[in-house]
């Protein structure tokens, strides 16, 4: 068994070795691979169907999605990639099925430093940041959500959503000025 | 003043300039107040939705728990569903085959029929534009031809399913081999 724990900066090339171990059904390397992209993946479904529950079974799709088309993952290709484009597909499906049954603004903001006011405050400007997020056509919102939230490169959205920079480019500015529009009295607070 | 980098900025903010487009950009922003206000309008609206944070995570452990509860016992094949598929051509040449093999026998047929006919009846039917050696001649390769196209078409056939099967075998053995860990 492989020694499952990493120096930070190596994570890309551990995730490749990983990979080949659960290739050869090791299911602690998988585990680990699970554990290590948690987060992100469970972040970026989050911002996509707007419901946690929804999220965090999109999530656990896109990994047994992972563990099932292994065989077919070539090293040549970035992992993250790979993976993105998988939560994202088992989102959209999570969502085409299932719609959220949360409303947005209803996910507790509760954070203890804060007076209720305060809380109260922010509530709202998420909800509205939310709204006009949840108002884009699915192709923008996407591109946005993986630009903004999961920080991916222009050329890395493009690899997740099979579609070209350019494209990634235009619908990333038609986004931001939608949004610019639509929270322009925030963005004038700030 | 230099012209306005408005279409630009997005990428700037983004950190997608190559460095000479970067420092171009960087030049006309300390002398051109209406884009740094325009580039500060991304960096605000950027601020603004990372503001909105996933409010809670399942644990790493019972989340990964949660997937391998989800697993499938054994570990897919390394052979896909679509990998696993026969190849069209594969398919086509027998079938090619096939539809040779039945053409000729009905060659075969309506010649013998016209050559009965022919005889019987003592009429020459088509002796003005083929001679009854002619069919003969002709019936008889038609006859070698359709006999080779069969035993082709049959030879085909064995070893594909032969292959079938071991491939089969092959896919068994690795399915298994991947559930076991």
């Amino acid at each position: 068994m492989m020694n499952l724990t990493s120096p930070p900066g190596t994570v890309e090339m551990d995730d490749h070795a990983l990979i080949a171990c659960a290739q050869q059904g090791d299911r602690q390397a998988f585990t680990e691979l699970v554990t290590r992209h948690q987060d992100s993946i469970v972040s970026l479904t989050y911002r996509m169907c707007g419901d946690f529950r929804l999220a965090e079974d999109a999530a656990q799709e896109a990994f047994v999605r992972v563990w099932q088309n292994l065989h077919s993952y070539k090293p040549q290709y970035a992992f993250r990639s790979w993976l993105y484009r998988i939560a994202t597909n088992a989102a959209l499906d999570s969502l085409r099925r299932d719609r959220p049954t949360t409303d947005l603004d209803s996910l507790s903001l509760a954070d203890p430093g804060k007076t209720p006011e305060q809380v109260a405050e922010e509530n709202l400007r998420i909800g509205h940041v939310r709204r006009a997020i949840a108002q884009l056509s699915e192709p923008l919102r996407m591109v946005l959500i993986l630009r903004e939230y999961q920080e991916l490169s222009y050329q890395e959205i493009a690899d997740v959503l099979y579609i070209p920079v350019g494209t990634v480019m235009s619908r990333l500015n038609s986004a931001r000025t939608l949004l610019r529009q639509e929270l322009l009295v925030l963005l004038e607070e700030a | 003043m230099n012209i306005h980098v408005s279409e630009l900025l997005a990428a700037y903010h983004d950190g997608e300039l190559p460095s000479n487009r970067q420092h171009q950009v960087e030049g006309h922003l300390q002398d051109c107040s209406t884009c740094r206000a325009e580039l500060e309008l991304y960096v605000e609206l950027s601020s603004l939705l990372k503001a909105d944070v996933v409010p809670y995570q399942t644990p790493p452990q019972r989340f990964a728990a949660q997937v391998q509860l989800r697993l499938p016992r054994t570990l897919p094949s390394r052979i896909s569903q679509k990998e696993g598929k026969p190849p069209r051509w594969a398919l086509g040449i027998p079938l090619v085959l096939i539809l040779v093999w039945a053409f000729l026998q009905a060659a075969i047929k309506v010649t013998s029929l016209i050559l009965t006919a022919d005889q019987f009846f003592g009429v020459a039917i088509f002796n003005s534009w083929i001679s009854t050696e002619g069919f003969l001649e002709t019936s008889a390769n038609l006859f070698l031809f359709n006999t080779l196209v069969l035993v082709g078409t049959t030879i085909f056939w064995s070893a594909w399913m032969a292959l079938w099967l071991a491939w089969q075998k092959n896919q068994n053995v690795l399915s298994i081999k991947g559930g076991v860990t």
